[in-house]
């Protein structure tokens, strides 16, 4: 895919932009693609829903604004269920699996979802929820390098957390390429 | 404890394992101490040139009670660092820092990879502030740790005494982990609202 349009979802301070940020940065800085964010919030303060939209490109990007997401990762309710219908029909739906019970997917889409909230609290700090997530999207979609988006991780959070963010991606990457090598129970739809 | 064994560099590109010490590293820990000049063992708290010290440890070995991380070259102990976790009482938000590096190692990082493993684990075992406790005469110890972000929080006079009888004051360090992990929540919470109407 030379385009790919994604819009990442969830309530504020979930570190949603951060994430959509990371797979910008990890694209068109050390993937050598190109990769625009816009970013949107609801009206309401903290804990409403807000979201991320990148887009990553092999050639350059003449519109910046995602229009029809082919990827959407969601980690709330909420988000799920506004972003849900703008997406393709063959999208690809990640999600937080006990945050997000998702409603409305169509046949042809991919569903791939991960207890990511557990493996940041086993990790110890339940804020890097959204690392953990950037990890298994980064498995699930293969649409940056893996060490592209690691270096992303490691440049993008404050000094002192590198070595916990970075534990945090590589579990939620290993539980992703477990998933899509079959491992791990998929859950394709 | 996956995360483990895993090589580094030095800053002059030795490579070394980093790992738990394990139950059959007794002999390899007793070799490493005893190999330590006696400026370096001046300030440890326990003759760890005695066997039965290091059998003690060996014996006693409880990740969630004592993590201690040792650095492994050719099969041979070249340096070892200890996190003490307080799991009950009024230091249980705490943990007390220690770390010993060979001295043909000393001044090429070894110290700080060992002891910023140390950090990187206490944060995660929802550690908020690291206590380290040296001489004050330990200078280049206490450089160390600033660089990790600990800050000098008191010294006691005359309060310790190293092997040779010799009284000096004891400086203890502090490194705030929580501060660590508000700046990342603040960097959450910003991005995420920072354009909010």
């Amino acid at each position: 895919m030379s385009t790919a349009e994604i819009k990442f979802g969830g309530f504020g301070g979930q570190g949603v932009i951060l994430a959509g940020m990371i797979i910008g940065r990890a694209a068109s800085i050390y993937d050598n693609k190109f990769a625009t964010l816009t970013q949107s919030f609801g009206p309401e303060a903290r804990g409403s829903a807000c979201s991320a939209q990148v887009i990553v490109s092999d050639d350059r990007i003449l519109y910046p604004y995602v229009t029809k997401p082919q990827i959407l990762m969601v980690m709330s309710q909420e988000s799920c269920n506004k972003f849900l219908p703008e997406i393709t029909e063959d999208a690809t739906v990640i999600i937080e699996e006990e945050l997000v019970k998702p409603k409305g997917l169509k046949p042809g889409m991919k569903l791939f979802a991960i207890p990511a909230t557990r493996f940041a609290e086993e990790l110890g700090r339940k804020m890097v929820l959204n690392i953990v997530m950037v990890g298994f999207f980064t498995a699930v979609t293969k649409l940056v390098d893996c060490n592209a988006v690691r270096e992303a991780v490691k440049t993008s959070v404050p000094k002192g957390t590198e070595n916990l963010n970075l534990q945090a991606f590589d579990r939620g990457y290993e539980y992703g390429i477990s998933l899509v090598q079959g491992s791990a129970a998929p859950v394709i739809q | 404890m996956e995360y483990y064994p895993r090589t580094v560099k030095t800053k002059d590109g030795t490579s070394v394992v980093i790992r738990p010490l394990a139950q059959d590293d007794g002999p390899a820990l007793l070799v490493f101490f005893r190999a330590l000049p006696a400026d370096d063992r001046l300030f440890l708290r326990e003759d760890v040139t005695k066997k039965e010290v290091i059998d003690r440890w060996i014996t006693q070995l409880d990740y969630e009670e004592v993590l201690p991380i040792v650095a492994v070259k050719d099969s041979a102990i070249i340096g070892d660092a200890t996190l003490h976790f307080h799991l009950y009482g009024w230091h249980r938000h705490m943990a007390e820092i220690r770390c010993v590096v060979a001295r043909e190692y000393q001044k090429k990082g070894l110290g700080t990879i060992l002891m910023h493993e140390l950090v990187s684990h206490a944060s995660q075992k929802g550690v908020d502030r690291i206590r380290a406790e040296m001489m004050d005469t330990q200078i280049s110890a206490q450089k160390a740790f600033r660089r990790l972000g600990f800050k000098k929080e008191a010294e006691l006079k005359n309060f310790v005494i190293d092997i040779d009888g010799k009284s000096h004051n004891l400086v203890i360090m502090v490194n705030d982990v929580s501060e660590l992990w508000k700046k990342m929540e603040d960097l959450l919470i910003d991005y995420d609202l920072s354009t909010e109407h």
